[in-house]
């Protein structure tokens, strides 16, 4: 399965936190072309072959989950 | 009917084995009965038997280090959470690499000491690499106990 959100959250005291819904299912397609796009003009890597491992990539990202915290600052990334 | 079954029904016809022996003898016949003597084998409902190992699904890297480390203000922690799948994915990226860098690469790598040879490097030896990867626990404790690296998969 593709992945559809990532959810991307900044905490910060000295100003307000965001917390971001990003709908990754509107730019991964886009995302994907340009990166083979570019692979293909760059590298010379058969068209079918790049797609098949990006289209490998995109579909294994959902349960990514990355967090760094120090003392006042906390950055959550997560990919569902 | 195998000669080793009618060689225990012999026995047992002659009374020099009992039928509960008799029965044991046939179970350890059956290809995929293992020891059990209850016909529970085989349909997942054997309690007494070792569980089936679950397959990891994510790999784990936790980092916790202090200020000495970072230079940044109070602990630092890092938690990532990276599913096995990507590893695998990963892989089949690094397949696209064309093969005439591939010796560059190489020599880059083992320059700053990873003697690794990108061209053998396949799916197949990858699932076998996940598969000794699930039983993995890396626990780095830094000499003052100020970092501690925690690698393992769940």
């Amino acid at each position: 399965m593709t992945p559809n959100i990532a959810i991307v959250r900044v905490q910060n005291p000295n100003w307000r936190g965001i917390r971001l819904w990003v709908p990754l299912f509107l730019l991964w397609i886009p995302l994907i072309l340009l990166v083979v796009f570019v692979a293909c003009l760059v590298g010379r890597v058969d068209a079918l072959r790049a797609i098949a491992a990006f289209w490998a990539l995109s579909c294994s990202l959902p349960g990514t989950d990355v967090r760094v915290s120090t003392d006042r600052n906390h950055v959550m990334v997560r990919i569902l | 009917m195998s000669e080793h079954r009618r060689q225990i029904l012999e026995m047992l016809a002659a009374g020099k084995i009992t039928a509960d022996e008799a029965e044991r003898l046939l179970a350890a016949l059956e290809p995929d009965s293992g020891t059990n003597l209850h016909g529970s084998a085989g349909n997942g409902k054997d309690v007494d038997g070792p569980a089936p190992k679950s397959r990891a699904k994510y790999l784990r890297v936790l980092v916790e280090a202090d200020e000495s480390m970072t230079g940044i203000k109070g602990p630092t922690t890092v938690n990532v959470r990276v599913p096995m799948q990507l590893l695998r994915a990963g892989v089949r990226l690094a397949s696209l690499i064309p093969k005439q860098a591939h010796d560059q690469l190489d020599q880059a790598l083992s320059l700053h000491g990873v003697p690794v040879t990108l061209s053998q490097i396949k799916p197949e030896n990858l699932e076998e690499l996940i598969d000794h990867l699930e039983d993995l626990t890396v626990d780095v404790d830094g000499q003052d106990g100020n970092t501690r690296v925690k690698v393992f998969c769940e």
